[in-house]
C-alpha cells in the first residue's frame, strides 16, 4: 500500500460518520423547519407590509408634507434594505446544485459579484436616504419634544449610524473575502 | 410513510456516510458543522429527488449535490472554523495505532484546508475512490486535465501529511 493509498483506506474508515435512525428524523425535521421557515418569512412580509398601508394612512392625516416625507424616507429606505436581503437569499436558494461543479462556482461567483451592487449601490442610496428622512424630521422634533430626549435622539440616532455602518463595511470585507477564494 | 419517503430513507442510509466524510472534509473535521452542512445536502436531494432522471448514477448525482452545497456553505465554516495549521500538527511515525490514525485524519483535514476551493473538491472524490471519469463529470473539467491535477494535488497531499 502506497502513501497515498493509506490515507484512503484511513479516510474511508473514519468513525463518526454513519447514518442513524436518529439521523433520519432529525433530517425530516430539518425538511419541515426549512418549509416552516419560508412561511414564516412570507408572513412577516406580508403583516409587515399591511402595517405600513395603515402607517402612511395615519401618518398622512397629519396634513404636514414633512413628517410624510421623512417618515416616508426612513421606513421606505429600511423596507427596501430588507426586500434586497430577502430576494438576495432567494437567488441563492435558487443557484442549481445539480451543476456540475465549475458552472456552479462560476454561478456563485456571479452571485457575489450582484451583491456587490447592493453593497456599493444601493447601500450608500438607502443610508443617504435614511439620514435625510432622518434631518427632515430633526426640526419637528426639536419643536416637540424636550431638549434632553432630543439630545438621546441625536446621539442614538448617530451611534446607531455608527454601528449598521460598521455591521454592512464588515459584511462586505466578508463578501469580498468569498469572492476571492472562490476565484483561487 | 409515503412511497417517496422510503426511498428517500433509503437513499439517506445509502449514501449519509460519504456526504458526511465529504463534508467533514470541507470543514476541517468539524463535526457539528459537518452534520449541518450534510443536512443542508440532504435537504437539496429531497426538494430534487424528483429530477432525478437516472442519467447518472444517483451516488455520482449526490456527490454533485454535495460538493455544491459545501462550497455555499463555507460561509458558515468562518464562524466555527476549526484551524489545523499545518506547523501545529504533530509528526506522524510509521506504526498505525488507533490515535495514530486520529492523528493522521486530523493531519489530513490540515492538509486538505490549505489547498484551492476546486482541487478540495477534487481530492475529496479521489479519497472516495471515484472513478476519474466520474470526477471529471461532477467538476466539469476533461478527463485528461483531471488526470493530471489529481496526480499532482496527491503528491501534494502525501508531502504535506507526511510533513516533508
Amino acid at each position: 500500500m502506497n502513501n497515498f493509498e493509506k490515507l484512503q483506506s484511513n479516510w474511508k474508515n473514519q468513525p463518526g460518520a454513519g447514518a442513524t435512525e436518529q439521523g433520519f428524523k432529525e433530517l425530516l425535521q430539518g425538511i419541515k423547519r426549512v418549509k416552516d421557515k419560508q412561511k414564516i418569512t412570507n408572513v412577516i412580509l406580508a403583516i409587515t407590509a399591511i402595517i405600513l398601508v395603515f402607517f402612511f394612512i395615519y401618518i398622512s392625516g397629519y396634513e404636514n408634507n414633512q413628517v410624510i416625507l421623512g417618515l416616508a424616507l426612513m421606513v421606505g429606505t429600511l423596507l427596501i434594505r430588507m426586500l434586497l436581503e430577502v430576494l438576495s437569499i432567494k437567488q441563492l436558494g435558487k443557484l442549481n446544485a445539480l451543476s456540475n461543479y465549475n458552472d456552479y462556482k462560476n454561478a456563485l461567483i456571479s452571485y457575489y459579484k450582484r451583491r456587490k451592487n447592493v453593497h456599493f449601490i444601493w447601500t450608500p442610496a438607502i443610508v443617504l436616504g435614511y439620514v435625510v428622512g432622518f434631518l427632515i424630521l430633526l426640526p419637528l422634533f426639536k419643536a416637540n419634544l424636550s431638549s434632553g430626549f432630543y439630545t438621546y435622539i441625536i446621539i442614538s440616532g448617530l451611534v446607531s449610524l455608527i454601528v449598521l455602518g460598521i455591521f454592512i463595511a464588515k459584511q462586505i470585507q466578508k463578501e469580498m473575502q468569498e469572492i476571492k477564494r472562490l476565484q483561487q | 410513510m409515503t412511497p417517496s419517503e422510503e426511498r428517500y430513507k433509503e437513499i439517506y442510509r445509502d449514501n449519509y456516510p460519504k456526504v458526511m466524510r465529504l463534508c467533514m472534509g470541507y470543514v476541517s473535521g468539524d463535526q457539528a458543522l459537518a452534520k449541518d452542512v450534510a443536512q443542508d445536502v440532504f435537504i437539496k436531494i429531497w426538494e430534487n429527488l424528483e429530477q432525478f432522471r437516472n442519467e447518472s448514477g444517483i451516488g455520482t448525482w449526490i456527490y454533485r449535490i454535495t460538493v455544491n452545497t459545501c462550497l455555499t456553505q463555507l460561509r458558515k465554516q468562518k464562524k466555527h472554523r476549526t484551524n489545523y495549521d499545518i506547523k501545529d500538527i504533530p509528526e506522524r511515525h510509521e506504526a498505525y495505532s488507533g490515535e495514530e490514525k486520529h492523528q493522521m485524519l486530523v493531519q489530513l483535514y490540515g492538509c486538505i484546508n490549505t489547498l484551492s476551493e476546486t482541487n478540495k473538491a477534487i481530492i475529496l472524490l479521489e479519497l472516495e475512490g471515484l472513478p476519474q471519469k466520474e470526477i471529471s463529470e461532477i467538476i466539469g473539467i476533461k478527463h485528461e486535465a483531471i488526470r493530471t491535477r489529481i496526480h499532482r494535488i496527491k503528491n501534494q497531499l502525501t508531502k504535506c501529511v507526511n510533513n516533508e
